[in-house]
């Protein structure tokens, strides 16, 4: 309880006064919906907007797990050498300059319409944090103690297994969770233009004027966000709890 | 100084300076890039009519409508059934002028299809279209999705269809259309007014707010706008590199090719008698019954209210 | 009477001999020519201002950083070295146990071996009860006796030992000070301390080298004259003091 009520607190706040705004008529509620016509529309469209975010829940987990996994994998694949690192790197920063919504047809071209070019949006916008959070901690190693591998004769393979990847883990820890928010926002851009799931229904909606429903499946998609988000910390709460400052206390 | 003069001096100040906003800046947002339906509004001579006015491109999405509601644009260009939408929903949007008298939406196919009616489009294949346009639900509703994938509207971008001979898409049917032929691929056009719906297009609008504050101004711009699509309807070639200097995406030579295609959803019988952007009654009527039908707003929401001929 | 204690080179101790040594880094020349021999068995301090090569001989000899010039020979072979660093630097995410076991590990050895020998380490330094704590867990002092502990597992035959003891609380240091001296005493390997500190130096080593504070030339080489088992009464022996005296002679002389 302790946790959950501080932040409930401006929660509730915001939401009785933007409520109050909108049924006293000081805010058109063709701008901005009363939560109360939020829930609504929630409640009316529930079918809808249950299998809506069940496509986006998946895309965006996925091109989450993906994005985890090359992420890494380059960053180790950088971090192995210098000129490797220099020729290579710049080209990674390009996944986090390119805008997703100018390449998002582009990507409709390739993979076609379809969960596919969700999937491959999400990737795309939340490749980045992974790859530089884990380069910064493969690179940060404590210099002593592969001097203290060195001295044993431990490979590098050894070498990054038991000593550098456990030591990044706090840094990319911290890029997980910066890139689940991102995997959700690149799935639902994806949607926009590739159709299904969440993104479709704001789009739809959008064209209806229906700003309750729009709000409605945003609020799901900020949910979905969040349990992202929740389940990196609970990772992290369990693989950090013994050694890392940020879990004790 | 004399006194008289003087007096008459600050006794005419509020007027003269409130002739000064007269010429405040105008903002009319577009519902796209600049492409020529909205030549009429480029080429208009607002100085003459004693107006500034921005004009603001827009894009995929761009919400003219709610912009008016929030008075973050003095006009903008709706289509009927969002205006209709939008005033079911409290936003006070009148509109004041039609470009298009009739509805230049459609459907495109490969011609190499064969198809025959509209329905049969939906039979197989892709269709690319804005599920949520009244136009899209009223399809929907007649014939079905079952059979057909639908994927949302590329805006404009052609080469999904080019590639793919099953994909079809929704286009304005003196656009889209040319380009495909001109890229080398005959197309079949079925216009949206197939399955008896014509809401009128590309309407300049503002808020009712605004006509009952300056209905002077408003009466000006429409007149300005009314000289701009004369003239534009005359020769669009002037007008057309200036909107092709803004979105080079569509080549002069199409931009003109375009222009001239378009002409008959603009000048008509009625508008050669009535003038350049006049409205009836009967159509607003006609559109509402239909969207009562989709059930978007009550049977007898008033059609009067919509728009006001200046 | 000078201290007999060196033990002629054996399976646990290993003779040192360098030759014409020399480091530089960029243009800054940190050790310009260094001859030195070190017995088998012998606990040799090293001591110097900041700056005179001092760590920089430490890792050339153990093989983290190669001379320039010159040649390092060892009998009767080169022999696993164990390192301690002024910082603990164990590995956070393990267990004490874990953590000492690590050299095993990394050299191959079998799960129960590395346990049951780290657990001895352990028990060595008088940590056989805290094995499951992480280092997070544990204080300063406690977690350098499971470096300690990490250094001994592997019964090495040469002990490298680079400011161990400086980061910590006097009491600690008095502590592991004698603690250090009788595992040395009960197991014969060779150890090189590099101190700061006159004190310790003199407390713990049978010898003493000074080196000068640029390019790391022998000042002073010095057998101490003080028995060979040492306790803490030995601290306020004037003999300590005697022995400090010089060293601090030769290291105030610059």
């Amino acid at each position: 309880m302790k946790k959950i009520l501080p932040p409930l607190i401006p929660f509730v706040a915001v939401t009785v006064l933007v409520e109050a705004l909108v049924r006293g008529g000081f805010v058109p509620s063709y701008l901005v919906p009363a939560p109360s016509a939020v829930l609504r529309a929630l409640m009316d469209n529930r079918a809808e907007l249950a299998t809506a975010m069940g496509k986006t829940s998946a895309a965006a987990f996925l091109g989450f797990a993906l994005s985890t996994l090359a992420g890494i994998g380059t960053a180790i694949a950088l971090s192995s050498s210098r000129a490797i690192q220099r020729s290579l790197y710049p080209y990674a920063v390009f996944f986090q300059t390119v805008p997703i919504i100018a390449i998002a047809p582009l990507l409709v071209i390739w993979f076609g319409y379809g969960m596919q070019t969700v999937i491959a949006c999400a990737f795309i916008v939340s490749i980045f944090p992974v790859i530089a959070n884990t380069l910064t901690g493969l690179l940060s190693t404590d210099p002593a103690l592969r001097d203290l591998f060195r001295l044993y004769g431990a490979s590098p393979g050894v070498t990054l297994v038991k000593l550098r990847f456990p030591a990044a883990l706090p840094q990319i820890l911290t890029g997980l969770r910066v890139a689940s928010g991102l995997a959700v926002i690149g799935a639902v851009v994806g949607e926009f233009i590739g159709g299904e799931g969440l993104g479709s229904v704001v789009d739809v909606a959008r064209t209806q004027q229906r700003v309750d429903k729009v709000f409605a499946a945003v609020l799901l998609a900020s949910v979905l966000g969040l349990a992202l988000f929740g389940l990196i910390n609970l990772i992290s709460a369990l693989t950090l709890r013994h050694w890392h400052a940020s879990e004790q206390a | 100084m004399h006194r008289i003069s003087r007096r008459a001096f600050l006794a005419a100040a509020p007027a003269l300076l409130g002739s000064c906003g007269k010429r405040n800046r105008i903002r009319l947002a577009l519902n796209w890039k600049p492409d020529p339906q909205f030549g009429g509004f480029y080429a208009a001579p607002y100085q003459k009519h004693g107006l500034e006015v921005d004009i603001l491109p827009g894009g995929a999405g761009t919400p003219t409508v709610q912009m008016i509601g929030a008075g973050s644009a003095e006009f903008g260009i709706v289509s009927a059934d969002e205006l209709v939408l939008a005033r079911s929903r409290g936003n006070d949007v009148v509109a004041v002028f039609a470009v298009f008298q009739n509805c230049p939406q459609g459907i495109m196919a490969h011609a190499s299809r064969h198809l025959a009616s509209i329905g049969d489009v939906l039979q197989e294949g892709t269709l690319a279209i804005q599920r949520g346009l009244p136009f899209a639900r009223l399809l929907e509703k007649k014939y079905g999705f079952e059979h057909v994938k639908v994927v949302p509207s590329p805006g404009g971008d052609i080469s999904a269809f080019l590639r793919d001979e099953w994909f079809a898409q929704q286009c304005f049917v003196m656009s889209e259309p040319l380009q495909a032929r001109h890229a080398g691929v005959d197309v079949t056009v079925f216009p949206v007014a197939d399955i008896g719906y014509n809401p009128y297009t590309t309407v300049l609008a503002a808020s009712g707010a605004q006509i009952s504050r300056d209905a002077g101004l408003v009466k000006s711009m429409v007149s300005a706008v009314r000289e701009g699509w004369r003239s534009y309807l005359d020769n669009s070639k002037p007008t057309n590199t200036r909107m092709h200097e803004r979105n080079p995406s569509m080549d002069l030579a199409t931009f003109e090719e375009v222009a001239q295609a378009q002409k008959p959803f603009i000048d008509t019988r009625e508008t050669a008698q009535a003038g350049l952007g006049v409205m009836t009654a009967e159509r607003w009527k006609t559109l509402i019954t239909q969207l009562a039908e989709l059930g978007d707003v009550p049977q007898a929401f008033p059609a009067q209210d919509c728009f006001r001929n200046f | 009477m000078a201290d007999s204690t060196s033990v002629p080179a054996t399976a646990r101790s290993v003779a040192l001999r360098l030759e014409g040594v020399r480091r530089a880094f960029g243009g800054l020349v940190v050790i310009e020519h260094l001859d030195l021999q070190i017995e088998a068995g012998e606990f040799l301090a090293v001591l110097g201002p900041s700056g005179c090569g001092k760590s920089t001989l430490l890792r050339m000899i153990a093989g983290l950083a190669p001379p320039d010039e010159g040649r390092m020979i060892a009998e009767p072979e080169r022999p696993q070295a164990a390192f301690v660093f002024q910082d603990a630097h164990l590995l956070p995410w393990r267990t004490a146990l874990n953590n000492a076991a690590l050299p095993l590990e990394l050299m191959g050895a079998s799960r129960e071996e590395r346990h049951a020998k780290a657990r001895a380490a352990l028990d060595q330094v008088g940590l056989a009860d805290a094995e499951s704590r992480y280092p997070a867990q544990l204080s300063g002092g406690m977690r350098m006796r499971v470096s300690l502990a990490r250094a001994l597992v592997t019964e090495p035959r040469l002990l490298l030992m680079d400011e161990p003891f400086a980061a910590l609380d006097e009491i600690t240091r008095f502590h592991l000070e004698v603690q250090l001296r009788d595992l040395w005493h009960r197991r014969g390997m060779t150890v090189i301390f590099v101190t700061h500190s006159i004190s310790e130096a003199a407390f713990l080593a049978n010898r003493a080298v000074v080196l000068t504070r640029r390019k790391g030339h022998i000042k002073l080489d010095r057998r101490f004259d003080l028995p060979a088992i040492r306790r803490n009464e030995l601290r306020s022996d004037p003999r300590l003091g005697r022995e400090m005296g010089m060293l601090m002679d030769a290291m105030e002389e610059e």
